[in-house]
């Protein structure tokens, strides 16, 4: 057969080409003929009734296409997980931004000055904009007492063990909104026709998300309804749930006027209005024998969901569930809620909760090691989880994973001990201190629990007139590499070459519903679906005796040409079936929760100026383990971006809120680091393989998210001796700290002259 | 004519793209950005954030790297200017693209033509540069999807290649 | 973008005396646009006020920089990319060629000007402190004639300059008469590249016979304009520097300052950030006194540092911490043999784990890159002394790779050799030679390798 692997290759990308000649079609690069252009009029309040809605006379109205509630075909909603969230508010405004009406005109020009021309005339209400408002009930926000969704995991007993504990250590950690800020802001086309129905186009994860929500908005069936993706320029879970919304919003507008309507947020609309990942705020008790085992804990983990449930129910499990990280808990209650705020919705972004959860987690671990005298590679391992033991949902590890060896090289690959030493005697003079971190950590992968069996995905692989393969799904690139990593998968299982096999771009009306591309599923799930269907191909050309058992590539494509021209067409569909081994109890939340857990083990180098108080992070060691490293570059460039986006989140992406609106929407002022702010981030992967993924694979997608965070503060805490238990962590937070106590003075002794 | 139709007034600006000659009817403050992807249908050059600040609609003016979107087209009267579509000569890939497909320097592709084109004005001024200097001219184009490493090593490469002559 | 193109007019008249006639002839109705990095963005997010604008991007008249005996005329309209790129402003007045490089990022230096900055009269526009330190005079045009004008009297307030109704700033005139001073300035934004500064400073500093003669500290993002810290100034002026001074500087700078609180920053913040900033410019000042100062002794000034600056000061040499105190602990020395011998005495007497941080701070051989932590003096010092390293051709570059790899998996260090004056063929053959030694053997090689290392760079120290 053949010889040259193709998966664990780094083949090219094979959309890459037209990427790097500017070839790539965003959905702002195509023009329809006829076509309109479409804007939003947005509230300017947190909350109240709309009192009236006037068009100021200065503008000719009648050019303009003008599309209010009344003109919803069917139900007013963004269908989700449940359908509170309006497609345009009707009424009461629960939001700033939430969108009221949409304008249309062929002159885009036209649009900022018409949208400024209507004003809305408002009756204020009351409006909470934190989670401790939301707490407090004394409004009522949503729902029967603002709590979107709670969650309740118990494993052992651990009221039985606070009294023979050692060492009881508890503390509270939050983190704060973060932007998603894909360099491609969001934007649909779409088309009305009242024969065909319904089509967009656009930048998009999930194309069956947006088809679910346009059915119910315009009462459609599903075969008039079509979603298209288009190239989609960076997502991170900012365009999981969002874009429905944007996509309901084009699709109105061509209903009404009969003409295709594009709709492109510029910077300040998509940073104000859109979704941004889910304040959080995790309270830890726990208790921890003087061993440095933990015993039992209480963990309180609370989210701020924004205006409407969206998919917060979703993101509150996946950050309950993590809460634990990787460490051995004998008994746990874990108590996690979503809770509502006048705020834009929060929503998907890369983790999903996790990186909430595990933030507050990994600095605990620091803490109770400072508590009970143990350094935190040492309170570490003696809490690792090992092979045979059980997860806080009562998830069974059953792989050899050795999670103190992963720790062993990590602390190797990065010096740490060296450099503890190091530091710590270099930390005595001067004004610019160093610190090393550590945080360990695990991201399950997939669908929570039986989220996978609920999906049930469906993939496809047919035969071309010309004897290639081509892989139906409806799950998306948007560059972390979907197309190159599935046709690597159907080459390597039916021993083809790469050129061999192509992926079609998803169109609903073309490709099955593989699921959202979300969970750091594709490649596992997803990818392991489309082998068994590449290889259901296969065992139809032999079945039909046009191949042979053993065949090389081009012998293939000529069984394909051949059956194609005597069948007419040649297709193989599979659907997924849960693994006997993937047992979930929905209800006390116990049981499996992933198919599988990838591991890893994170070490962060800093360096404090305490002349400007800001942090560089020096050196990043990033070492995982995945399965099966398919593309290594691929995998590679999804560690380095996703710890990109982990550095950012703990020090420099702060969200600046007034009355529930980002004041900070431009990228002046909301601040993701330049190539001159990251060191070079060195990656390292171990492969111990994965029996529910594609040649082994696990998911990797989110994992990166999870482990900056905690090891960059756990570092600066190390540099200075102050606790940070917020992030994220500013200059300006660091010095008011500092000018708190008298630490500031200790650290850098000034009008003395015994140097 | 009044005050507010020669307000109105466009005017025939002409300057050179890719090489080839162009003259356009526009409003003398029309953003470049704009008529490059809308009257000259060259989509290669992306708006990203219309404030100057993350780099994708970067184009080289008279071999100087600039951001579109901040240049009044009548200020690109008579100049010179390549966007991301004439880089590539005869079908021929440019080393930095080439370079940027091998090391994984493009993700979701579009900070790519404006990162592409910040890459080729520094290596044509500093063909051997450090990696210093690559962050350093760089520093204008944001990438969310990378953590810029494999656009450095892109960089690196082509420049190992002897990118620009 | 939020603006109707439609609604503007643009005009190029192309000389300027054509643009200022036009301005004489409506004044208060075109509005100057330049380079646009300002006037774009406020345009694109539909915040521009003014609906005529005159294009001066480009005026010859404007773009230029003349170079006299004394005085030093940069055109309003030179970009930050002009500045950095010119010879005698770079170094005759580093203070704006450094606050051009951090100005944006490439795109933007290409266009942005400096008198686009000026008039713009942002607080936080990074090349105007220098401006201030540097007695700057600004020279305006208009239909009328010229003046000149101090640029310390110019900008008077939030984003209010005195530029009269018609004028334009022509010119920015500097004298040439800073080059005894030591120039210093820092930035501190929110990141690393394409930051609006939340405090920054450009100050210039001259000694004479130990104590501060002159000395000029200017800062912007703490006050509605840049300023002059007049009454810090003052404190310092004439004093030595000592640690009790730079306490009472800092703390006279934090007070000085009258920051805001705004979506970048605090108060406390950058009045804190602003002491601190003082405070690092003295004792660089203090350490290094006047950079062009004839007849004075790179021993004889480094006697003098206090310890812990000293061993700071002459660590690039070796890159062992342990050996630098011992350095600094030998002084007075009086001359290069003396300083040689006490080099030698010192390593001789080191511990092992003292050689192996000296080996750290190189970079492999045949790498460009030294280690991150490594003085940005040393890395430099690397790179020439691996000159002819770089220069070799591929197959012995991939050799010296796989050699340093397979050092480095027996010695669990990197390889280390005195590779001045010495081919990559020549290197190649030393390390093949040295892989077969024994680890004692090995240690005591590379050690030997370090000491001359530290004989040639002190060599350099010398004469620096």
């Amino acid at each position: 057969m053949k010889n040259t692997p193709i998966v664990g290759t780094s083949v090219p990308r094979m959309e890459g080409r037209d990427k790097v000649t500017g070839h790539s079609r965003y959905v702002d690069d195509m023009v329809l003929p006829g076509m309109l252009y479409g804007a939003t009029v947005r509230s300017r309040i947190p909350r109240g009734k709309i009192r009236k809605i006037t068009f100021a006379p200065a503008i000719d109205w009648n050019e303009f296409v003008i599309v209010s509630p009344r003109d919803i075909p069917g139900k007013n909603c963004i269908a989700l997980i449940e359908d509170d969230q309006p497609c345009l508010a009707d009424g009461i405004v629960n939001h700033p931004e939430e969108p009221l009406l949409l304008l249309a005109h062929p002159d885009r020009h036209l649009l900022p000055k018409a949208v400024e021309a209507v004003s809305i005339e408002y009756d204020p209400l009351p409006a909470i904009f934190t989670m401790e408002e939301s707490e407090a009930q004394s409004q009522i926000i949503w729902g029967a007492d603002n709590i979107f969704k709670s969650y309740l995991i118990e494993k052992g007993d651990v009221d039985a063990v606070w009294q023979n504990a050692d060492h009881i250590v508890e503390a509270e950690y939050t983190t704060g909104a973060q932007e998603q800020l894909y360099i491609e802001n969001n934007g649909m086309i779409a088309s009305f026709d009242p024969q065909q129905g319904l089509t967009v186009w656009g930048s998009l994860q999930c194309p069956y998300y947006v088809h679910k929500a346009l059915m119910k908005l315009f009462g459609l069936p599903a075969d008039r309804v079509r979603v298209v993706q288009m190239e989609t320029g960076g997502a991170f879970g900012g365009k999981e749930e969002y874009p429905s919304m944007i996509a309901a919003h084009a699709a109105l507008l061509a209903m009404k006027s009969g003409k295709p309507v594009k709709i492109i947020y510029d910077r300040m609309e998509d940073m104000a209005a859109t979704t941004k990942r889910h304040p959080s705020r995790t309270r830890h008790r726990t208790a921890v024998a003087k061993d440095g085992r933990i015993l039992a804990g209480e963990i309180d983990f609370t989210i701020d969901g924004g205006a409407y449930k969206t998919l917060s129910p979703v993101v509150l499990s996946r950050g309950a569930i993590h809460a634990g990280g990787p460490y051995y808990w004998p008994s746990v209650r874990i108590r996690a809620k979503a809770v509502a705020t006048n705020a834009p919705p929060h929503g998907a972004f890369r983790g999903f909760g996790a990186p909430q959860s595990l933030f507050a987690l990994e600095r605990h671990m620091d803490r109770i090691a400072q508590v009970v005298g143990l350094s935190p590679a040492e309170i570490r391992r003696r809490n690792f989880l090992k092979p045979g033991q059980t997860t806080t949902t009562g998830q069974t590890v059953n792989e050899a994973i050795d999670l103190s060896k992963l720790l062993d090289r990590a602390l190797e690959l990065s010096e740490y001990d060296s450099k503890k030493n190091k530091f710590a005697q270099e930390n005595q003079q001067g004004r610019r201190k160093k610190g090393v971190g550590i945080a360990a950590f695990l991201h399950g992968a997939g669908f929570t629990g039986a989220g996978e069996r609920f999906l049930g995905s469906v993939v496809g692989v047919e035969a071309c007139d010309d004897g290639s393969l081509r892989i139906l799904v409806s799950s998306t690139e948007f560059g972390q590499g979907t197309n190159t990593a599935l046709c690597q998968i159907v080459a390597e299982a039916l021993s083809l070459r790469y050129e061999d096999v192509a992926i079609a771009q998803p169109d609903t009306q073309e490709v099955p519903n593989s699921g959202p591309t979300v969970a750091s599923r594709t490649v596992m799930v997803v990818g392991k679906l489309v082998q068994s269907a590449a290889v259901g191909i296969r065992k139809t050309l032999t079945a039909s005796g046009m191949l042979e058992e053993s065949y090389s590539p081009e012998e293939f494509r000529a069984a394909c040409r051949a059956y194609v021209a005597e069948h007419g067409k040649l297709r193989s569909f599979v659907q997924y079936e849960q693994p006997d081994d993937i047992v979930w109890d929905e209800e006390k939340y116990r049981g499996s929760a992933y198919a599988a857990f990838a591991w890893a083990v994170y070490i962060a180098e800093v360096t404090v100026d305490l002349t400007t108080y800001s942090v560089a992070v020096d050196d990043f060691v990033a070492l995982q383990e995945i399965g099966k490293v398919l593309h290594p570059v691929l995998a590679k460039g999804q560690i380095i971006g996703g710890v990109a986006q982990g550095i950012g989140f703990a020090l420099y992406e702060k969200v600046v809120w007034e009355q529930g609106r980002m004041q900070n929407g431009q990228m002046t002022n909301y601040i993701m680091p330049t190539s001159a702010d990251l060191p070079p981030i060195r990656v390292y992967f171990e492969e111990l393989g994965n029996i529910h993924g594609a040649f082994g694979a696990k998911g990797i997608g989110e994992l990166p998210m999870d482990g900056p965070a905690p090891a960059i503060i756990n570092a600066i805490e190390d540099a200075l001796h102050v606790p940070f238990n917020s992030i994220p962590l500013l200059p300006e937070d660091i010095f008011a700290a500092l000018s708190e106590s008298a630490v500031l003075e200790a650290l850098v002794p000034s009008a003395r002259g015994d140097r | 004519m009044n005050e507010s139709s020669e307000q109105r007034a466009k005017c025939e600006i002409s300057f050179t793209v890719n090489g080839k000659l162009q003259t356009v009817h526009a409003y003398p403050m029309e953003r470049l950005l704009d008529v490059l992807r809308h009257e000259l249908g060259l989509t290669g050059t992306k708006e990203g954030c219309g404030e100057g600040e993350c780099g994708s609609c970067s184009v080289l003016i008279d071999g100087l790297l600039v951001n579109s979107c901040l240049i009044p087209i009548l200020q690109a009267s008579g100049a010179k200017i390549v966007t991301i579509e004439g880089l590539a000569t005869d079908g021929r890939l440019q080393f930095l693209q080439q370079s940027f497909l091998e090391c994984g320097g493009a993700q979701c592709g579009i900070c790519t033509p404006g990162m592409i084109l910040a890459a080729y004005h520094l290596l044509s001024k500093k063909p051997q540069p450090t990696l210093e200097e690559i962050r350093e001219g760089l520093s204008g184009n944001l990438c969310r999807c990378t953590g810029y490493m494999q656009i450095v090593e892109a960089v690196a490469e082509a420049a190992r290649l002897g990118a620009v002559r | 973008m939020r603006a109707h193109p439609a609604e503007y007019k643009l005009v190029a008249p192309g000389t300027l005396t054509a643009v200022l006639s036009l301005l004489a002839r409506d004044p208060g109705v075109w509005l100057p646009i330049a380079g646009g990095t300002d006037v774009m963005v406020q345009y694109s997010a539909g915040k521009l006020p003014a609906r005529k604008l005159v294009s001066i991007w480009n005026l010859p008249e404007l773009r230029r920089i003349e170079v006299s005996a004394d005085e030093v005329r940069i055109g309003a309209g030179c970009t930050y990319t002009d500045l950095r790129e010119h010879e005698i402003v770079n170094s005759e007045f580093a203070l704006l060629t450094s606050a051009a490089s951090w100005t944006g990022g490439i795109a933007n230096q290409n266009r942005g000007t400096i008198g686009g900055n000026i008039v713009n009269a942002s607080p936080a526009a990074d090349s105007l402190p220098a401006l201030l330190v540097y007695d700057a005079e600004l020279l305006l045009v208009s239909a009328q004639g010229e003046r000149r004008v101090p640029y310390a009297n110019f900008h008077i307030d939030y984003r209010k300059t005195r530029l009269a109704p018609g004028e334009l700033v022509r010119a920015v005139c500097l004298q040439k008469q800073f080059s005894g001073y030591y120039a210093h300035a820092r930035k501190a934004g929110a990141r690393n590249a394409q930051a609006i500064a939340k405090v920054c400073l450009a100050a210039l500093g001259r000694m004479a016979e130990g104590a501060v003669e002159d000395i000029r500290l200017a800062m912007g993002s703490v006050a509605p304009v840049p300023i002059r810290l007049i009454e810090t100034e003052r404190i310092v002026k004439g004093k030595q520097i000592d640690p009790q001074l730079i306490q009472l500087a800092k703390t006279s700078a934090a007070a000085e300052v009258r920051p805001i609180d705004d979506i970048r920053s605090t108060p406390r913040y950058r009045a804190a950030v602003a002491g601190n900033l003082v405070a690092e410019f003295l004792e660089h000042l203090g350490a290094r006194g006047s950079r062009n100062e004839n007849g004075k002794d790179v021993l004889a000034r480094w006697n003098e540092l206090p310890s812990l600056e000293a061993a700071q000061n002459i660590l690039p040499c070796c890159g062992s911490k342990a050996w630098a105190r011992g350095m600094a602990d030998r002084r007075p020395i009086f001359d290069g043999a003396a300083l040689l011998a006490a080099c030698d005495e010192i390593w001789k007497s080191l511990r092992e784990s003292d050689w192996l941080e000296a080996f750290r701070s190189h970079p492999r051989i045949g790498e460009s890159r030294s280690p991150a932590s490594a003085p940005a003096q040393s890395a430099a010092w690397s790179g020439g002394e691996q000159q002819k390293v770089a220069a070799a051709g591929e197959d012995v570059k991939v050799a010296l790779n796989e050699g340093n790899r397979a050092y480095e998996q027996r010695f669990k260090r990197i390889f280390i050799v005195c590779a001045a004056g010495k081919s990559a063929p020549e290197i190649l053959e030393i390390l093949q030679r040295r892989l077969q030694n024994d680890e004692k053997t090995e240690l005591h090689e590379a050690a030997e390798q370090q000491r001359q290392i530290a004989h040639l760079r002190l060599k350099k120290w010398l004469s620096s």
